[in-house]
C-alpha cells in the first residue's frame, strides 16, 4: 500500500527520469557523478529556484506569472546601480530588503490587476513586463555594470566550502547565495502546507467560486500570490548579481520559459489546484540539467535548441500522461458510480 | 472601485505620454540651436553629424570623445547624437531630425543597416555625403569605413591565443549566435590561421559554442567545456562577453596559468581577468579613432578629394588608420586594438 502511493506519486516519475538522465551524462562524459559537478549544478540552480518557487504559487492558485524574470532585472539594475552612484559600503542585507521590497510592489501591480480588473493574467504580466523592461532601459538608462559596489563585490566572493575533484584537478566553490535558496525553499513550503492562506492557494487554484464559498477571499490570495512572486523574483535578481559578479540586464532573457516549464516538470498543473514546492526544485534541478549538460551528451551547437525543446517536451509529457490515466480512472469510477471506489 | 482603478489608469497614461514628449523635445531642439549658431557664424567649415547606436553605452561615450576632441582640435563643425537606448525605429528618427537641420555629411553606426536604407537614401538625395561604420555591404553610402577586415581581426586573435598557449594544445571557439555574420567570420579566419601556422593546436569536435551574448551563459558553457576536455588549454571568442565568461569559468574550476581565454573584449568588463591572467589579451578597435576617421573621410569627400580615396590613403593623425585598403565602397583600417594588463588603464570603456 505504502509503496503504491510512493509509486502514484508524481515526483517519484520526476526523481526516475532525473536519475536516468544523470546516469547517461555519467556514462557518456563520466563527469557527472564528481564533487564538483554537483556543486556546479547547486550553484546553477539558485536564481531559478528562488524563482520557481514564487512562480509554483502562482500557478499553484491557477494563474500565471511571465514578468517576474523582468521585475528582477529592474531590481537587479536598480540596486547595483544606485550602490555604485552613491558608494555604498554598509552591510548588504539592505539591498536584499530593498530588493524583495520593491518586487514585491512590482508583483502587487501584477496582482492589483489581475485581482480587481479580472483580466487573464497572462495578458496582464505580458504587458507588465514589457513595462519593466521599457522601464529599466529608457528611465533607467540601462548598461552593464561590470565594476559591483563594494557589499555586493564582498558577497560575490564569499564562499561557504570548496570542492576539488583529484581526477581532473577542477575545484568548485559553494556559494553563500545557496543560504537564501533555502530560505526561499523553506518560506513557501511552510506558507503552502502549514497556513490556511496556503490552503486558500490551492483552493482558489482549484475553483475560485467554490473558494470564494467557503469563505476565502480570492482577490487578496491572488494579490498575495503576485506580491510574493514579484518579492523572491526581486530577490532573485540581486542573487545573480553576486553568483555572476557583474550586472548585465540580458541575463534573464528567457527565463519565464525555463521556471514555468520547471514548475510544470515538477508537477504542478498549470490550471492550478496542486503542486509542492520539492516537486518543483526537481523540476528546476532537471531543466538545469538539460540546458547545462548538453555538451556533456555530445550534442552539437547546432542541434541544442531542438535537443533542449525535445527533452522538455519528454519530461512534461510523462507526468501529463500519468495526470491522463488519473483523470480517467476517476471519470470513469463516477459513470461506474463509484463502484471502483 | 473599478471607476477609480480605471481613472488612476487613465490618469498614468496620460503623465507617461506627457513624459515621452517632454523627453524627446530637448533632443529635437539641441541641433536646432547649433544651425543658428552655424548660419551666424557662416559657411566656412562643415557641418558633420554623427550618429551613434546608444548613448548611454560607454562604447559610444568613447566614441562621442574622439568626435570631440577632433572637433576641438581641427575646427571641423562635428557633433554625435543617438538613441538613448539601443532602438533601430529611434535611431531613424534620430537621423531624420538631424538631415532637415542643413548638414553636410552624415556618419552613421546604423544598428539595422537594412532598417536604415530609406532614410540614408533620403539623406543622399538630398546631396549630404553618408559615412557608415559596422555596416559592411551596406551599399546607401559614400563609403563604409571598418576598423579592420574580418580575416586580419580574426588571426590576430589566433596569433595572441597561439602566443599565451605555447602554441599547442585544443581550444574552442565561441561566438554569440550561429547567426551572427561578422562573428562567425572572424572565427573562420581563426580556425584557418590555426591549421595554417600552429599545426600542433586542434580544435575540440564541438568545434563552436553559442553564448548569445550573455556572459552567465558563457560562462556556463566553458565550465561544461572544460569538464568535458579536461586538457583543453584555450578559449577563443567573438562576442565581447566570451572571453570574461569563459575566464570566469577558468578562475572558478582553479585552472588559472593553465587555460586562456582570448577574444573580442573591453576593458570594462574584462578586467577583473586581464589582472587574474585568464584573459591574457583582448581585442578591439577603439571607437574614438573610428569616430575621428569617419568625419576625415567625409571632409575629404565634401572637399571633393574622392580621387585620393583608393587603397594605400592614409588619414593623418589616426593610429591604424594608414595604408587604408578601398574595395569598391568597403574600406578597411588596420586599427586592432590588443588590450593587456599593462595598457588597460588607458581606455575608459
Amino acid at each position: 500500500m505504502k509503496y503504491n502511493k510512493i509509486v502514484k506519486r508524481n515526483e517519484f516519475f520526476v526523481v526516475l527520469i532525473l536519475i536516468l538522465f544523470s546516469i547517461l551524462i555519467q556514462m557518456k562524459s563520466g563527469q557527472f557523478f564528481t564533487p564538483n559537478n554537483l556543486v556546479d549544478l547547486a550553484r546553477s540552480i539558485t536564481v531559478p529556484g528562488i524563482m520557481a518557487c514564487g512562480l509554483l504559487m502562482v500557478i499553484a492558485s491557477g494563474n500565471i506569472d511571465v514578468s517576474f524574470p523582468y521585475t528582477a532585472m529592474l531590481c537587479m539594475f536598480l540596486i547595483t546601480d544606485y550602490w555604485s552612484k552613491v558608494q555604498y559600503s554598509g552591510p548588504v542585507i539592505w539591498g536584499f530588503l530593498l530588493a524583495a521590497f520593491l518586487g514585491a510592489v512590482l508583483g502587487f501591480i501584477n496582482g492589483i490587476l489581475a485581482a480587481w480588473m479580472k483580466l487573464p493574467t497572462l495578458i496582464i504580466t505580458l504587458g507588465t513586463c514589457t513595462i519593466y523592461t521599457g522601464f529599466t532601459q529608457g528611465v533607467l538608462k540601462s548598461h552593464v555594470i561590470s565594476v559591483l559596489p563594494e557589499p555586493l563585490e564582498q558577497m560575490s566572493k564569499h564562499n561557504l566550502f570548496t570542492v576539488a575533484d583529484s581526477a581532473s584537478g577542477l575545484s568548485s566553490s559553494m556559494h553563500i547565495s545557496i543560504i537564501i535558496l533555502l530560505i526561499a525553499i523553506i518560506s513557501a513550503h511552510f506558507i503552502l502546507k502549514y497556513t490556511m492562506l496556503g490552503r486558500g492557494i490551492y483552493a482558489v487554484g482549484g475553483d475560485p467560486v467554490a473558494a470564494e464559498r467557503a469563505g476565502f477571499s480570492v482577490a487578496w490570495i491572488r494579490i498575495f500570490v503576485f506580491t510574493f512572486c514579484g518579492m523572491l523574483g526581486g530577490i532573485a535578481g540581486l542573487t545573480q548579481v553576486t553568483v555572476s559578479g557583474m550586472c548585465q540586464i540580458n541575463f534573464f532573457d528567457g527565463y519565464e520559459m525555463t521556471v514555468i516549464a520547471a514548475v510544470v516538470l515538477g508537477g504542478a498543473s498549470i490550471s492550478g489546484g496542486n503542486g509542492n514546492v520539492f516537486g518543483t526544485m526537481l523540476g528546476v534541478i532537471m531543466m538545469k540539467l538539460i540546458h547545462n549538460n548538453l555538451i556533456l551528451l555530445g550534442i552539437p551547437t547546432s542541434w541544442s535548441k531542438f535537443m533542449t525543446g525535445a527533452l522538455i517536451i519528454a519530461g512534461v509529457s510523462m507526468t501529463a500522461y500519468k495526470q491522463v490515466v488519473a483523470q480517467k480512472r476517476v471519470n470513469t469510477n463516477i459513470l461506474a458510480d463509484g463502484e471502483g471506489q | 472601485m473599478k471607476k477609480l482603478l480605471s481613472v488612476v489608469l487613465v490618469l498614468v497614461l496620460a503623465i507617461s505620454l506627457l513624459g515621452c514628449s517632454s523627453n524627446n523635445s530637448p533632443s529635437e531642439q539641441a541641433p536646432s540651436k547649433q544651425t543658428n549658431q552655424n548660419a551666424s557664424e557662416g559657411k566656412d567649415t562643415y557641418k558633420i553629424a554623427c550618429v551613434v547606436k546608444d548613448m548611454s553605452d560607454p562604447w559610444f561615450l568613447r566614441y562621442k570623445v574622439g568626435v570631440d576632441q577632433l572637433a576641438q582640435d581641427s575646427g571641423i563643425d562635428c557633433y554625435v547624437k543617438g538613441p538613448s537606448k539601443t532602438d533601430s525605429a529611434e535611431q531613424i528618427q534620430v537621423i531624420e531630425t538631424l538631415i532637415e537641420q542643413d548638414i553636410d555629411a552624415l556618419c552613421v553606426v546604423p544598428i539595422d543597416p537594412e532598417a536604415c536604407k530609406t532614410v540614408l537614401q533620403k539623406a543622399k538625395d538630398k546631396g549630404i555625403v553618408i559615412i557608415t561604420h559596422e555596416a559592411e555591404g551596406n551599399d546607401v553610402c559614400d563609403y563604409d569605413l571598418e576598423a579592420f577586415n574580418n580575416e586580419e581581426y580574426g588571426s590576430k586573435m589566433m596569433d595572441k591565443l597561439a602566443e599565451a598557449m605555447g602554441e599547442t594544445g585544443p581550444y574552442v571557439t565561441m561566438v554569440a549566435f550561429l547567426s551572427s555574420t561578422s562573428h562567425n567570420q572572424w572565427m573562420d579566419a581563426a580556425v584557418a590561421r590555426q591549421e595554417e601556422a600552429y599545426p600542433e593546436m586542434s580544435l575540440v569536435p564541438e568545434k563552436r559554442i553559442e553564448c548569445e551574448d550573455n556572459m552567465d551563459m558563457a560562462y556556463n558553457k566553458a565550465k561544461e567545456i572544460i569538464k568535458k576536455y579536461p586538457d583543453i588549454k584555450g578559449f577563443i571568442g567573438a562576442s565581447s562577453y566570451d572571453a570574461p565568461g569563459a575566464a570566469k569559468a577558468i578562475d572558478e574550476l582553479g585552472m588559472t596559468g593553465k587555460i586562456f581565454a582570448i577574444g573580442t573584449g573591453v576593458p570594462s568588463v574584462s578586467g577583473p581577468y586581464l589582472k587574474s591572467g585568464s584573459n591574457p589579451a583582448v581585442l578591439c578597435w577603439d571607437p574614438a579613432l573610428a569616430g575621428q576617421a569617419q568625419v576625415k573621410l567625409a571632409v575629404l569627400c565634401l572637399q571633393d578629394k574622392r580621387d585620393d580615396i583608393k587603397t594605400g590613403l592614409t588619414l593623418e593623425g589616426i593610429a591604424g588608420y594608414d595604408n587604408l585598403v578601398v574595395d569598391g565602397k568597403n574600406i578597411y583600417g588596420h586599427a586592432v586594438l590588443i588590450i593587456d594588463e599593462d595598457n588597460m588603464g588607458d581606455y575608459d570603456f
